[in-house]
């Protein structure tokens, strides 16, 4: 943190006063102006002006930024100049004005408890503010109660929050309290792509290596609009596209991506999986795949018997592969050449290569096929994969700093446009499985993985956890790749959890930084759940969940608090360690959720075991929390701070970070090339094969326990070791015939879901009255046909409900197609008026989670639209 | 000679409104008088659709049209600086609004009420800091025209502090605009000096002035996006 008494010159207008005035007259004028003195007033005292290095907390980009704070008030906020390095060269609208998230005559000051038993939207909960030693009373007592009884039957739920504190404090908590019982907001994020990695590959995250990218598939991705590293990527594509890079975007609606890219392609909604498909297809008939990164670094020559599974050796776990060398079904060692294509016969069984059983079931996935499917022109399937294979260079080598690496310039790249639906983890892997076919995996230009194989368990059958232990059932034979939590399941649960297997009810849930029933689908189904359970909620607003509260504690903003902060970087940085630290504290609140969790901890007497949970999920070692003392909030983020840097803390007030570079090494040779590549090494999952095995202990599951919740033929399905045209039809494509058009949602640059950011003044004001509201986005001609033109008011009908908006007839939009922005159309007492104009979409939303991942559904929706 | 002038770069814009919002926070925004405004608008038919983004802040013009109304009824509220700054002195400013009847880029903004952010509730961040310790740009006043300095407040810091080479590289010396922008679609620096970033973005890109028809010769250059009317 930077101080600086600056002598404010006021009566700086004679310095424009002049025209054609010169510089030097300028300066003198500046040097010599005095205070504007009227009658007797005593001359201003200087400003105090602090330059305050933290992070953004509003979103998971978590950029670096600087607070100017004028006489104690924040002022502006700036990206971080030290940061531009490391991350982001700048900051959107909500973090430009993210001080009016905090300066906002809506927020919680006071505890609060309900008087009305009663909940429900129009059941006003009749909040009287209570003391924080009441509060703490209140909640204490509770959790004790249900601690001596059975602590599961507490649920903690959080989504913001994890950006505020982490979830590390949370999940230490839940650890010393014994309740299992603790869920994030992933799949109302992006859940299912994070699965299909962990599916494919063995854990998660991966981002386009666009500094030497030439030609990047968009397939819903938003980055100019909303989602993670987007503070990077849309710095890469602009610098990129300078450089030559060609983006495609294929999605229905015109996103900003959209619009800023060489191409856009539009789609029917749920449908990338037929295109990338039949976009594999054309690669592998042209030949214009990478054989050799096939061959050596993936399962795809592996023996598929016709059960679906792999040959295994005699020991049962060692896969074979058919030797070229031997012309023989042998394990993949030294020496062996594996085969990449061909049937063969092992013990008198036939058997397949993966790639073949992959290429096979491809035959009937024309363009022709994919033109009648997803809306592309057959022509356009054809032009685009021959650009893919031709742009990914196959063969080639390109030097980066002395060292030759495998340059495969090109990535299909997808996020939670893809992902956020039915069948979300398939739609994902089949992306995963296009880069792999030209050997786009770890190469320069190509998809750069993360931790590769971190979780190697997760490349085997799950476990299909029956009964279940959690409300959200993560894991459990409902969702048996739910890696990730299931953040709607718990409220869903609540509702009749011995349907579930569940052998407890829950009795107690607490909410931090979420607004857990309005991000979701189905969300009514979400309130009922929150009206079975004695509520706790710790947020900045009375947010809706809130309005189910029993008691609602305030909680201080990113700018008013202290934490380790979690952040990003792009692919030339690694080893990120930040702090957040205050900027104000307008409303002088006394607790934030670190020093809650911390008060609760004592009071339960468990403080000790707290520490020592929390030294366990923050990795502390060496320098680490002490048993037998307190600690306030700045005290816990100096430890971590001097625990992971071995830096003084006074570094972390000046700069607020410290990163270092990544060598050649680190980027492109520790993932796959490093742990997949040749004999006796396990691969990266084309064939998902373990995605069978788990099938079969859900069906074994289901029999022996005689579940009717699960549709074994679903699970089927969704269980398919390899993405196929099935993973195209959801639930409500299959079913709502009487829906003519495709409901996508979307977000937007200047607001965020939880609904913390919905009140701020200088978004809901300065931007622009094109933005009081959103829109029910139609093509004009579908439009027209229909008689509705911008501005009429209409409704939007699905199978679950109705809602009303205004529509916006335009040309971005594909003609089958509605879209409807999140972030509108709150109905809580704690919102401006100006948070409650426009459609709040998630009501009427159907809800078909993926069933691996549990993935919250979002863009799978059919509805009607007519005039109200 | 120092001339400074911004360039925005549409084909590198995505549109997000940061630039607006840190506007906004830093010139002290009051509602519906902004300084920095975003023009978004389609090209094309579907399928071959693109859309343009568009911010417009003032363009102090080399013959500014606003200056010249405000002689011609004897205000003289509006001046041009030696760095090409167009400001509007409050003080002198007789609200006829007539500057915002003739700009061509309908810049200045006649703030007929100088509103709360938060109507009927308490004042917000930097609405409590007193008017004798801002900028008199930030000291807004009802019926009286305002719009976009460059951020000469932060221009004229630079020159106090001797500073005027690090005019668009510093954020202290840099309109805040320019500083946010998460893409780097704007810069903002010398054109008088031929070797200066933006000089030479300005050449090497063509950048062009919009409705140059009008003769005002704006200090703002942009390079336009495909389908953009300039």
């Amino acid at each position: 943190m930077k101080l600086a008494r600056r002598g404010f010159i006021q009566g700086m207008g004679a310095l424009g006063a002049a025209a054609g005035v010169s510089l030097d007259a300028v300066a003198q004028a500046v040097k010599t102006a005095k205070p504007v003195a009227k009658g007797k007033a005593a001359p201003r005292a200087p400003l105090e002006v602090k330059h305050i290095k933290s992070r953004c907390s509003i979103c998971p980009n978590f950029c670096a930024i600087q607070g100017n704070v004028v006489n104690g008030v924040i002022k502006t906020i700036y990206p971080d100049a030290e940061g531009v390095e490391v991350y982001n060269h700048g900051i959107c609208p909500k973090g430009v004005s993210g001080m009016y998230n905090t300066y906002d005559p809506f927020r919680l000051k006071k505890p609060m408890k309900r008087t009305n038993p009663k909940k429900g939207p129009n059941e006003d909960p009749g909040f009287v503010e209570i003391s924080w030693d009441e509060a703490f009373e209140l909640v204490a007592s509770r959790l004790a109660k249900i601690h001596a009884d059975n602590p599961s039957k507490l649920v903690f739920q959080w989504g913001q929050g994890k950006y505020l504190i982490g979830d590390a404090f949370m999940k230490a908590f839940l650890s010393a309290y014994g309740s299992p019982n603790g869920t994030h907001r992933t799949t109302t994020c992006e859940a299912a792509r994070h699965v299909a990695d962990e599916l494919t590959w063995g854990y998660h995250g991966h981002i386009p290596d666009l500094k030497y990218t030439n030609l990047l598939f968009n397939f819903g991705s938003n980055y100019h609009e909303g989602e993670q590293s987007s503070r990077w990527l849309d710095w890469a594509t602009a610098q990129g596209r300078e450089r030559g890079l060609k983006v495609v975007v294929i999605e229905p609606r015109l996103s900003n991506c959209a619009a800023k890219a060489d191409e856009w392609v539009p789609m029917r909604p749920g449908k990338d999986v037929v295109l990338i498909l039949a976009i594999c297809k054309q690669l592998i008939d042209a030949g214009t795949i990478d054989e050799e990164f096939l061959t050596t670094m993936t399962n795809s020559p592996q023996l598929v018997g016709a059960d679906g599974h792999v040959v295994m050796d005699k020991d049962g776990k060692t896969p074979l592969v058919w030797d070229a060398v031997t012309n023989a079904a042998v394990a993949y060692t030294e020496n062996v050449k594996p085969t990449l294509k061909g049937s063969f016969t092992v013990d008198g069984k036939p058997v397949r290569t993966a790639f073949t059983v992959f290429a096979d079931g491809l035959k009937t996935i024309t363009p022709q096929y994919a033109e009648e499917i997803t809306g592309v022109p057959a022509a356009d399937v054809v032009r685009l994969a021959a650009t893919f294979g031709k742009e990914a260079r196959i063969g080639e080598f390109k030097e980066v700093d002395g060292v030759k690496l495998r340059y495969r310039p090109v990535a299909a790249y997808t996020f939670r446009g893809l992902a956020a639906k039915e069948f979300g983890v398939q739609s994902s892997r089949s992306a995963l499985i296009l880069n792999s076919l030209v050997g786009a995996i770890d190469s320069v230009g190509g998809l750069l993985l993360g931790h590769v194989n971190n979780h190697p368990d997760y490349l085997e059958p799950a476990k299909c956890e029956y009964p279940p232990k959690r409300a959200d059932m993560q894991m459990s034979v409902f969702h048996p790749n739910s890696h990730h939590n299931i953040a709607q399941q718990s409220n869903i649960t609540i509702l009749d959890p011995k349907s579930w297997g569940l052998e407890y009810e829950p009795e107690m849930q607490m909410f931090y930084g979420t607004n857990r029933p309005m991000a979701t689908s189905n969300s009514w189904e979400q309130f009922e759940g929150m009206t079975k359970t004695f509520n706790v909620v710790i947020d900045i607003l009375l947010t809706e969940t809130a309005w189910y509260g029993d008691i609602v504690l305030p909680d201080k903003t990113y700018l008013e608090s202290w934490h380790n902060s979690p952040c990003k970087t792009n692919p030339e940085m690694t080893g990120i360690v930040s702090i957040r630290q205050p900027m104000a504290n307008p409303y002088n609140l006394e607790h934030d959720a670190t020093s809650i969790l911390f008060e609760l901890s004592k009071r339960l007497g468990l403080r000790d075991k707290y520490l020592t949970a929390c030294n366990k999920t923050w990795g502390l070692k060496g320098i680490v929390f002490q048993t037998g003392r307190d600690y306030t909030p700045r005290e816990m983020v100096e430890v971590m701070w001097t625990s992971k840097t071995k830096k003084d803390f006074s570094y972390a007030l000046e700069h607020g970070f410290t990163a270092k570079k990544k060598d050649v090494k680190g980027k492109y040779l520790h993932g796959v090339e490093h742990v997949f590549k040749g004999p006796g090494k396990p691969k990266f999952k084309l064939y998902a094969d373990h995605m069978i095995g788990t099938f079969e202990k859900v069906e074994k599951t289901v029999k022996a326990n005689n579940i009717t919740r699960i549709d074994l033929a679903k699970y089927k399905i969704a269980y398919s070791p390899l993405p196929t045209p099935d993973h195209a039809q959801p639930t409500p494509h299959r079913e709502a015939k009487d829906y003519p058009f495709y409901l996508v949602t979307h977000k937007l640059m200047h607001r965020y879901q939880s609904g913390n950011t919905v009140n701020n003044v200088i978004t809901n004001q300065a931007l622009g009255h094109d933005l009081d509201t959103n829109y029910v986005v139609m093509n004009v001609v579908a439009a027209k046909a229909m008689g509705v033109k911008t501005g009429d008011k209409v409704v939007v009908e699905t199978r679950v409900g109705k809602t009303t908006g205004i529509a916006k007839a335009v040309q971005g939009v594909h003609p089958e197609t509605v879209a409807i922005s999140f972030h509108y159309g709150q109905w809580s007492k704690g919102y401006s008026p100006a948070a409650k104009q426009g459609t709040w979409i998630n009501g009427v939303l159907e809800l078909h989670p993926d069933i691996p991942s549990g993935m919250n559904s979002f863009n799978d929706t059919k509805c009607k639209v007519y005039k109200a | 000679m120092t001339k400074l002038v911004r360039l925005i770069d549409q084909k590198r814009c995505m549109g997000c409104r940061a630039c607006i919002a840190a506007c906004a926070t830093e010139n002290h925004f009051t509602p519906d008088a902004p300084w920095n405004v975003m023009v978004e608008y389609e090209v094309g038919t579907y399928p071959k659709v693109k859309k343009v983004f568009n911010t417009m802040n003032c363009m102090h013009c080399e013959h500014p049209s606003c200056k010249m109304a405000c002689d011609r009824v004897g205000a003289k509220a509006i001046s041009k600086n030696a760095f090409g700054v167009v400001t509007i002195d409050y003080e002198k400013c007789i609200g006829c609004g007539y500057c915002a009847s003739v700009c061509p880029y309908g810049v200045p903004q006649l703030n007929k009420t100088i509103a709360q952010l938060s109507p009927g509730k308490e004042k917000l961040g930097a609405e409590n800091l007193d008017y004798a310790d801002r900028h008199p740009t930030h000291r807004k006043k009802s019926n009286t025209a305002e719009k976009c300095t460059f951020c000469t407040h932060k221009l004229e810091q630079a020159v106090a502090d001797g500073k005027v080479d690090r005019i668009g590289k510093d954020q202290a010396y840099t309109p805040s605009c320019d500083l946010v922008c998460p893409t780097q679609a704007r810069m903002f620096g010398d054109l008088d000096d031929p070797n200066s970033d933006i000089s030479k973005r300005i050449k090497e890109t063509g950048a062009k002035q919009l409705k140059t028809k009008f003769g005002n010769s704006p200090q703002v250059y942009y390079v336009l996006e495909e389908g953009a009317v300039s």
